[in-house]
């Protein structure tokens, strides 16, 4: 036992006090912040000037109102009801929707002036036009045709064709003004359109829960994000546990070590130290994120905003465990990877199945909120390298039976036990074989060779 | 009283790896207060036994008996051992590493401080304590990875080729701290493939060649049953002596002398009569003891 914790008390010591723990400790989520911020706030920058912009329009009565319609997306975002009031035809594809909103940030801001034709031919205005396009006094012109509400197509010249959001916008702005007109045409009453068009919110509760509205939403994120946490941290201390196991072939101490203690007691030591500063970096960047959350539901609650994050106790701890257990299964492999290969560098390679497992886990998480209780579901969540997504999914959906969680768990923590015992005799045979690669048969049979 | 009872014995120990056979039916004795020599060329099998005495791996058969105790974990702490592939952490301070091989070894702290700077003094690195590994060179480095294997007070020291890479100077060194760890009663288990500095240090020996024993026994008796059977000589004239196959087995010319090994049966005697008879002018005639590496190579030829 003193042994076990000797080494763990190195691998944790040694690394925490580099320079480099401390410095991605602190910059991570400055990093982290960088990551998710800077690309929003890129994608809303509006670079240069304002679009200038020619209207010909040939009704001679859609000018006003196509102005009006690029102005008022100047200002304000279009809220989601009215949107899908203003668009019913259209199905909602949500990618659409997307583009479109970005579309609206990024083109939010036009110069629009109309151009009369009066007794110029179509062509020789369109002429003039392409002219000052190409002089860059415009950056693009509509033509609106006589027969617009009738069916007749609009035309957008503009010299940047390949400006996905641009026409996607004008688009936008040209039905909604087409669609107004042809009501107001109709005799309709635009602003009832509106209130008969309003979207009927579902409210989502969870038979047999303890009848308080389900946050069923919120806790399928919190799966995720623990999914991502699990991901994100193996990605980050995955090398670590490789290099750490590693380390003793490349230094030559393995066999002071061996000639000291045995090596399960060894493996274990080392992979209990890695994952304490793991834990110890995770744990950090935990309470910065709940200092920070509690600042900002505390902030939006001051200007009378309510929010309310509820999980129950119970899930939460299923949450830790989930954690523990994901983490530290496949911190494991890479413990028995590291025990394989003599350098980084292979590992690394061999890491890949590893990385693609962990994907694999997420792709079993959509199918499994549909039927949480399907045979799918049930067996996947009993593959342990699963698991830590797909049960989680399941608790939250649809909770399984308490002898199903119990057992997964179980599984999981043999097999990491088992593992862990593979990776202590592969390393320690390994290294006596004079710390070459490995290939399988040689593997099976230091496996079985004492 | 050189009959204590023995450290370390090791009967009929077999270790193959796949087809091949490492260790060969080996059996030895230890005893403390004596320097025992694990002796024989590269790749003879001598790290393999080594490994099996310190409990890295356990022998296919045989028996191996520490400390009058069948070889379990918890004896591990009473051996000390210096691989012949060493190493430290490069990143870890000298005082620190040492202290975590001490904790390996089930030392208590103030044991273990007290030990590592003891040792560092003699080794007159007490300076370099708080230095990191990668900061030292070599030779330094070769002394910290001895002193991890001493500083927690072995009854048992095995090291591995240990004078590899040193300079002379530590040469001395070491072989004074081998010889001082012997007359305060220790075992001391070496091994290695210069028979020079076997032949200074040890009293017992055992030979491996391809596995298998091929002598073993107190150095003194080996080289005495070896009989008086060579002769350093140094003459002028006496043509065609040396050519009497009856009497001369083997001529070396060594630098300014000759060293002859007798054919058997013949008298030493006879041979610097013949050279004085033959009118040579005879400024040395000296009884050599075959040194070990002569007895090594006439053993192997004896075992082919």
């Amino acid at each position: 036992m003193k042994k076990f914790l000797a080494v763990v008390k190195r691998e944790y010591v040694q690394r925490v006090r580099t320079k480099f723990f401390v410095v991605v400790t602190v910059f991570g989520p400055v990093m982290m912040i960088l990551f998710t911020v800077v690309p929003g706030v890129i994608f809303s920058m509006k670079a240069g000037e304002p679009t200038r912009l020619a209207i010909v329009d040939e009704t001679g009565k859609m000018y006003e109102r196509l102005r009006d319609e690029l102005a008022r997306s100047d200002n304000e975002s279009v809220d989601a009801a009215s949107r899908s009031m203003a668009d019913p035809i259209n199905p909602n594809s949500n990618s659409n929707n997307r583009i479109s909103q970005a579309g609206r940030m990024v083109h939010g801001n036009y110069e629009v002036e109309e151009i009369k034709r009066g007794q110029q031919t179509m062509a020789e205005v369109e002429l003039s036009l392409d002219q000052q396009v190409a002089q860059k006094k415009l950056d693009g012109y509509l033509v609106l045709p006589k027969d617009l509400l009738a069916g007749g197509r609009p035309e957008f010249h503009v010299r940047n064709a390949a400006d996905p959001f641009a026409s996607e916008h004008i688009q936008d702005c040209v039905s909604r003004a087409v669609r107004a007109e042809r009501l107001r045409e109709a005799g309709i009453d635009e602003g009832r359109v509106q209130e008969m068009f309003a979207r009927a919110n579902v409210i989502t509760r969870r038979v047999g829960g303890s009848g308080e509205e389900s946050k069923s939403n919120q806790n399928f994120y919190l799966v995720f994000g623990m999914g991502l946490a699990i991901y994100a941290s193996i990605l980050l201390y995955g090398q670590v546990v490789l290099g750490a196991v590693i380390e003793e072939k490349q230094t030559r101490i393995a066999e002071i070590l061996f000639s000291s203690m045995r090596s399960f007691p060894l493996m274990v030591g080392k992979l209990t130290g890695v994952s304490l500063v793991a834990l110890t970096q995770l744990g950090i960047w935990a309470l910065a994120l709940l200092a920070l959350a509690t600042w900002g539901v505390a902030s939006l609650a001051s200007r009378g905003v309510q929010v309310t994050v509820q999980v129950e106790p119970i899930v939460l701890l299923y949450f830790v465990l989930y954690f523990l257990l994901g983490y530290g299964l496949y911190a494991t492999l890479y413990a028995l990877i590291g025990s394989i290969v003599t350098t980084a560098q292979e590992g690394g390679q061999l890491a890949m199945p590893v990385v693609l497992m962990l994907v694999a886990g997420f792709y079993f998480a959509f199918p499994i909120i549909r039927s949480p209780n399907s045979s799918m579901a049930v067996w996947s969540s009993m593959v342990p390298f699963f698991a830590p997504v797909t049960m989680l999914v399941r608790i939250v959906t649809e909770r399984p039976p308490f002898w199903q969680i119990a057992l997964s768990l179980s599984i999981g923590a043999a097999t990491m036990v088992a593992l862990v015992w593979m990776a202590s005799r592969i390393y320690r045979v390994g290294m006596l074989m004079h710390g070459k690669k490995a290939s399988i048969p040689e593997i099976w049979h230091w496996l079985r060779q004492s | 009283m050189e009959e204590r009872t023995p450290t370390l014995i090791l009967e009929h120990v077999n270790k193959s790896f796949g087809k091949f056979k490492a260790v060969d039916d080996l059996s030895i004795t230890a005893r403390p207060g004596r320097v025992f020599g694990l002796i024989g060329p590269n790749g003879a099998g001598k790290t393999t036994t080594i490994r099996m005495i310190v409990n890295i791996s356990v022998p296919d058969s045989g028996h191996i008996e520490l400390f009058g105790q069948r070889m379990h974990t918890a004896l591990q702490d009473r051996i000390g051992y210096l691989p012949e592939e060493r190493g430290l952490y490069p990143k870890m301070k000298i005082g620190e590493q040492l202290k975590f091989f001490a904790e390996l070894k089930n030392l208590d702290s103030r044991r273990s401080d007290q030990s590592i700077d003891g040792w560092l003094k003699k080794f007159q690195l007490s300076d370099w304590k708080e230095k990191r590994a990668k900061e030292l060179s070599k030779g330094m480095q070769q002394k910290v990875q001895f002193i991890a294997s001493v500083v927690h007070d072995p009854d048992l020291l095995i090291l591995d080729e240990p004078f590899s890479g040193l300079d002379p100077v530590n040469v001395e060194l070491m072989k004074e701290v081998i010889v001082e760890q012997k007359t305060i009663g220790k075992t001391i288990i070496l091994s290695t493939h210069q028979m020079d500095i076997a032949e200074q240090l040890c009293d017992d020996i055992c030979m491996i060649h391809k596995a298998q024993k091929v002598l073993d026994g107190r150095l003194r008796k080996i080289r005495s049953s070896f009989g008086r059977h060579a002769v350093s000589l140094r003459f002028e004239g006496g043509d065609g002596v040396l050519d009497d196959q009856t009497l001369v087995a083997q001529v070396k010319q060594k630098s300014d002398e000759i060293e002859v090994l007798l054919a058997p049966e013949a008298q030493a005697q006879l041979l610097l009569r013949r050279l004085v008879d033959s009118g040579a002018t005879v400024t040395k005639f000296e009884m050599v003891e075959p040194s070990l590496h002569d007895i090594f190579i006439e053993k192997v030829r004896e075992h082919q």
